[in-house]
């Protein structure tokens, strides 16, 4: 099964904080590279180069910052191929961030859609293309319902037209937030919880990487989406050195 | 054989077999809903068949094989069907037959069906599905309690405790939580989680967290013979035997625990002779061999300070010094405030009135027993024990608004009057 492990966090890293990864970080990846149960992660930009796009009555409504107005905020996933919950568990548990900061694991309920662009998206080679994480956050508007599956589903069809013109990375619809659970580490105790990290009303129901020439080629394509009518899509870069 | 014979049998062969019959269902199908309707058509079907074929040698085995076909049955219809057929083809689904003579081998690997048992216990307690669901889920699955009666032990309407069953299977299949007993390397962890949710089951009914009736006898007896199911499934593990201790002891005092008019009895005031003997005996007896096993856990060191008040035939004659050094080891092992605040009480009762008041004292300031009613309640018998009646007043009287229950405010109240303080500015009152 495919799994997302969103990395949660609620600012910069302290300084230890930061040794402790930067000393442990490279053996996971390479721990669970080896075992083929991790992919490749990547690490996303600050919040506040995140856009918030919503399509109301045929308008694109633009908004600076991220969708949640909370401290918390997603800085980077990793992208996980597990035979089940437990592995993925395992993975979260042994990620140095989890002694500090929630992860949390999220099922692709209909599998993992890699295009050609992938590798190099993996590698940080983002010559071809400046690679948008569009995060697709249901809820939280009266006008359409907390379980618009319709809507996902139509975004299968926006994908394919993405792929089509070469500038789709990776993405697709994350299981509900009730198969979410969220991994923390406390003095080496691994403690889940159920459920995703972040308690507002509104959950993240998938997650699309486009390659895009700019930013606001990357806003005018989360418009696209058929989420952005009834709910919204936040627009975000990838960190780079 | 008559109807009602028949009944009695079936009613047997549902409390023996349901939770095999469903385990084994799961993991030929994987598909929980699909086994639990087969399961309970198998039951049906022994309605109506028993009383003309007689009830057969086997009963599990039979409900298994029934229930199997119906699973297959619906699976040809089911547009997965194929797919999922063949996994089971693979597992050796008996074909049509109920017939148990003719039936294959399949039912003599007893311990691939004992296994399925304890592969569902693990599943239903699994760390990543909610703790409300996770004892519902048990209850359901393993006891075969219908939704409604899990909803009346719960005290929530019955379509509450629905949705909770179903949304803790849909976390089952849509997270990918695995249908198995954990490999070693979780083991200790995800043994140690199946054993909290049982003796939660069992607090749950023990002590009713709300309401008015202090205990719910229904969830202690199901949390029992689990606990005796689960022992008898990991024989090697001395906290499942330290588990099903504890709840022995513990259930071995519910006659003498509240008055005919609802009014809670404290140890020290219990009638020794209303404790259940053979439940004492059998929990001594279990203890004894966990410890022989030296890998002292939480569980059996709880177990044994509920031997000392066990073995002690007054409350004058109680091993306190004993119970404060058990709680010492405790607190090593569960470093919890709750913990803390029993060991201040047991050192008291050894004699040091002082030094367990100046426990308690240490842990007011801890935010987890803010709203812990247990902790003034225990200082204001302390102080009470010291003589200090107004200091004891004042702390009752903080104790009255945080008890959770009826019972445990009425004793409260009374506790209060005696001490010459006045409930009267308590809500509930």
């Amino acid at each position: 099964m495919n799994y997302l492990l969103f990395i949660w966090a609620d600012g910069m890293p302290a300084p230890e904080e930061l040794a402790v990864m930067q000393r442990e970080l490279p053996g996971w990846h390479e721990e669970f590279k080896r075992r083929g149960v991790q992919l490749f992660g990547r690490e996303l930009d600050l919040p506040e180069t995140a856009a918030t796009v919503r399509v109301r009555d045929g308008e694109t409504l633009l908004t600076d910052g991220p969708f949640a107005e909370t401290k918390e905020f997603v800085a980077g996933f990793n992208l996980l191929e597990c035979a089940d919950l437990d592995e993925a568990i395992e993975v979260a548990a042994k990620c140095p961030i989890s002694q500090f900061q929630p992860l949390e694991i999220r099922p692709f309920s209909d599998g993992l859609r890699l295009s050609e662009q992938v590798s190099a998206f993996a590698h940080e080679d983002d010559s071809a293309g400046t690679p948008y994480l569009l995060t697709l956050w249901i809820g939280g508007t009266p006008a359409a319902p907390i379980d618009d599956q319709a809507a996902i589903d139509a975004g299968q069809v926006w994908r394919q037209d993405l792929v089509e013109r070469g500038l789709h990375v990776l993405g697709s619809a994350l299981g509900g937030r009730d198969a979410a659970t969220t991994v923390r580490v406390r003095d080496g105790q691994t403690l889940l919880s159920d459920g995703p990290f972040t308690k507002i009303e509104a959950f993240i129901a998938g997650i699309e990487v486009v390659s895009c020439a700019d930013r606001q080629q990357a806003i005018q394509l989360a418009a696209t989406h058929p989420i952005a009518r009834d709910h919204a899509i936040e627009v975000r870069p990838f960190y780079r050195e | 054989m008559t109807t009602p014979a028949v009944q009695a049998a079936v009613d047997a062969a549902f409390r023996e077999e349901w939770g095999r019959v469903l385990a084994t269902l799961i993991r030929r199908t994987g598909d929980w809903d699909l086994a639990e309707e087969c399961a309970q058509e198998a039951f049906t079907e022994a309605l109506r068949r028993w009383p003309v074929d007689g009830v057969p040698q086997r009963p599990g085995a039979w409900l298994t094989t029934v229930a199997g076909n119906r699973a297959i049955d619906r699976l040809r219809r089911g547009a997965r069907g194929a797919e999922l057929l063949e996994q089971a083809g693979r597992e050796a689904l008996p074909q049509s037959d109920t017939d148990e003579d003719a039936m294959p081998e399949l039912f003599d690997e007893t311990d691939e069906i004992e296994d399925d048992r304890l592969r569902l216990i693990f599943t239903c307690c699994h760390p990543a599905l909610p703790l409300d669901g996770r004892v519902a889920l048990t209850l359901r699955s393993l006891a075969g309690l219908t939704t409604a009666e899990i909803a009346r032990a719960f005290l929530v309407p019955e379509a509450t405790m629905a949705k909770r069953l179903t949304r803790t299977k849909t976390k089952i299949a849509a997270a990918g939580i695995p249908y198995r007993v954990p490999p070693a390397h979780l083991l200790p962890e995800r043994t140690a989680g199946v054993l909290a949710v049982l003796y939660l089951m069992f607090n749950e009914g023990h002590s009713a967290s709300s309401g008015t009736e202090l205990i719910r006898v229904g969830l202690c007896d199901e949390a029992i013979r689990l606990g005796r199911a689960l022992q008898q499934l990991m024989p090697d593990e001395p906290e499942a035997m330290g588990t099903l201790a504890l709840m022995l002891l513990h259930h071995s005092r519910r006659h003498a625990r509240v008055s005919g008019d609802g009014e809670l009895i404290t140890l020290e005031e219990q009638d020794r002779d209303r404790w259940d003997q053979a439940e004492i005996q059998e929990g001594l007896q279990l203890l004894e061999s966990a410890l022989h096993r030296r890998q002292v856990g939480p569980y059996q060191l709880q177990a044994a300070i509920a031997a000392c008040h066990a073995r002690a035939a007054s409350a004058a004659d109680t091993d306190w010094p004993e119970i404060a050094g058990l709680y010492a080891l405790l607190a090593r092992q569960l470093p919890s405030p709750v913990v803390r605040l029993n060991r201040a009480v047991a050192v008291a009762m050894a004699g040091d009135i002082e030094a367990g008041l100046a426990i308690v004292d240490e842990l007011s300031g801890d935010s987890r027993l803010q709203r812990y009613y247990l902790l003034e309640a225990t200082r204001a018998d302390l102080l009470r024990r010291r003589g200090d009646q107004p200091a004891a007043a004042t702390a009752y009287a903080r104790a009255l608004p945080l008890a959770p229950s009826e019972v445990e405010r009425r004793y409260l109240r009374r506790r209060l009057q005696e001490v010459g303080g006045s409930p009267a500015t308590s809500p509930g009152s």
